[in-house]
């Protein structure tokens, strides 16, 4: 198989495994669908790309959270350029504060409490954005700390964080929950 | 207990959303990158094209209206200037930028952040600099027509007063506003991984 073809072959073999994943990663980055469009594209095409220099080094899932995520930053800080309010992120601590006013229940409209999570997402600070995105997708803190650079303790007390954001964002309602 | 369970809870709901997830193949990613490619070849010509029409229009003014000194060393000093930016732009587009899969998040979103300001930081000094060869230029003109109309003197102030205004004033300071605005986040950043013990 010459370079192109695996090239092309890993890509499919991604977008086949991670598509999903990463429609969800452009959705929490970019709010406008056009721009989200673009987003999207932007990142397979630097997937793509990338696998001309992928040497396994890292596990496949970190090269391809870690590409996508850097592509995304990238994306955010272009897009806040230029703006007259100027980047306005929160952490997580603010976004937890923020968050006790309104308490959306997740079993009783499903679209709301998506769009709300989303709404949230996409006002943290890439780094944070990073860390909830990986934690929402499943991956272990050691992967999370792969990808952002962060130490394990790091990750482990950014996730601690997020959970207690969420839980004030969120809650069951219902007995039955989920 | 419940407040353990909702997480995974939202992680199921997480994973509800995506499934319109678009879809490329390599063919059009090779197509897309090919136009990018084209794109950029694209703007590099236009930017040498219009410093080109500059260096041709002050090469008209040299040669078909009279001069003298101030409107030569503002023609001179123009070119210079625009020279400079040129290089300047190219050099910055040359320089390799941090690879997105072999750097880790907190590095890229750290470079990104200094791009982003090392960019308004040199437009700062990009926009100072173009000010004094079209205020000289301008006065330069003026002495010479002063007297061909009454409005060339009056108009050509209101210009070196208003390229001040727009090139040494105003748009510098708005770029070192974002310079400052990008630099507190970098320190932001710095600040939050080494309280974390990064």
């Amino acid at each position: 198989m010459d370079r192109t073809e695996s090239q092309d072959e890993f890509y499919r073999k991604v977008a086949e495994e991670y598509g999903a994943s990463l429609a969800r990663m452009a959705y929490a980055y970019e709010a406008d669908p056009d721009l989200r469009r673009d987003l999207s594209q932007e990142i397979h095409l630097a997937l793509w790309r990338s696998f001309e220099k992928f040497n396994g080094r890292c596990s496949l899932r970190t090269w391809v959270y870690r590409v996508a995520h850097n592509v995304a930053t990238s994306h955010v800080v272009r897009q806040t350029r230029g703006k007259r309010s100027g980047p306005a992120f929160l952490t997580l601590e603010e976004a937890g504060v923020q968050a006790s006013g309104e308490n959306v229940e997740i079993s009783a409209d499903r679209h709301q409490a998506l769009a709300h999570l989303f709404a949230l997402i996409q006002r943290l600070d890439p780094l944070d954005r990073q860390v909830i995105l990986a934690y929402l997708e499943d991956l272990d803190a050691e992967s999370i700390a792969e990808i952002t650079g962060l130490s394990v303790a790091n990750v482990w007390t950014k996730i601690h964080r997020i959970k207690d954001v969420l839980v004030r964002q969120f809650h069951r309602g219902g007995r039955d929950g989920l | 207990m419940a407040c353990d369970e909702l997480p995974d809870d939202l992680k199921i709901l997480w994973k509800e959303a995506g499934t319109d997830r678009p879809m490329f193949s390599p063919e059009q990613l090779r197509q897309e990158a090919e136009k990018m490619r084209a794109k950029r070849r694209k703007s590099d010509v236009i930017m040498v094209a219009a410093m080109a029409l500059l260096v041709a229009g002050y090469g008209i003014i040299f040669f078909f209206i009279p001069n003298n000194a101030l409107t030569l060393a503002g023609s001179i000093l123009s070119v210079l200037v625009c020279g400079a930016w040129l290089i300047d732009i190219l050099m910055k587009r040359a320089r390799v930028a941090p690879d997105p899969g072999e750097t880790d998040s907190v590095r890229f979103y750290r470079a990104e952040l200094e791009r982003a300001r090392n960019n308004h930081r040199a437009l700062v000094w990009r926009l100072a600099l173009l000010a004094p060869p079209f205020i000289l230029w301008d006065i330069g003109f003026a002495r010479i027509f002063a007297k061909a109309a009454w409005f060339i003197e009056p108009f050509m102030w209101f210009d070196c007063v208003f390229l001040l205004a727009v090139f040494a004033v105003v748009g510098p300071l708005n770029q070192l506003k974002w310079t400052r605005k990008y630099q507190d986040r970098i320190a932001a950043l710095d600040g939050a991984i080494r309280s974390e013990g990064r």
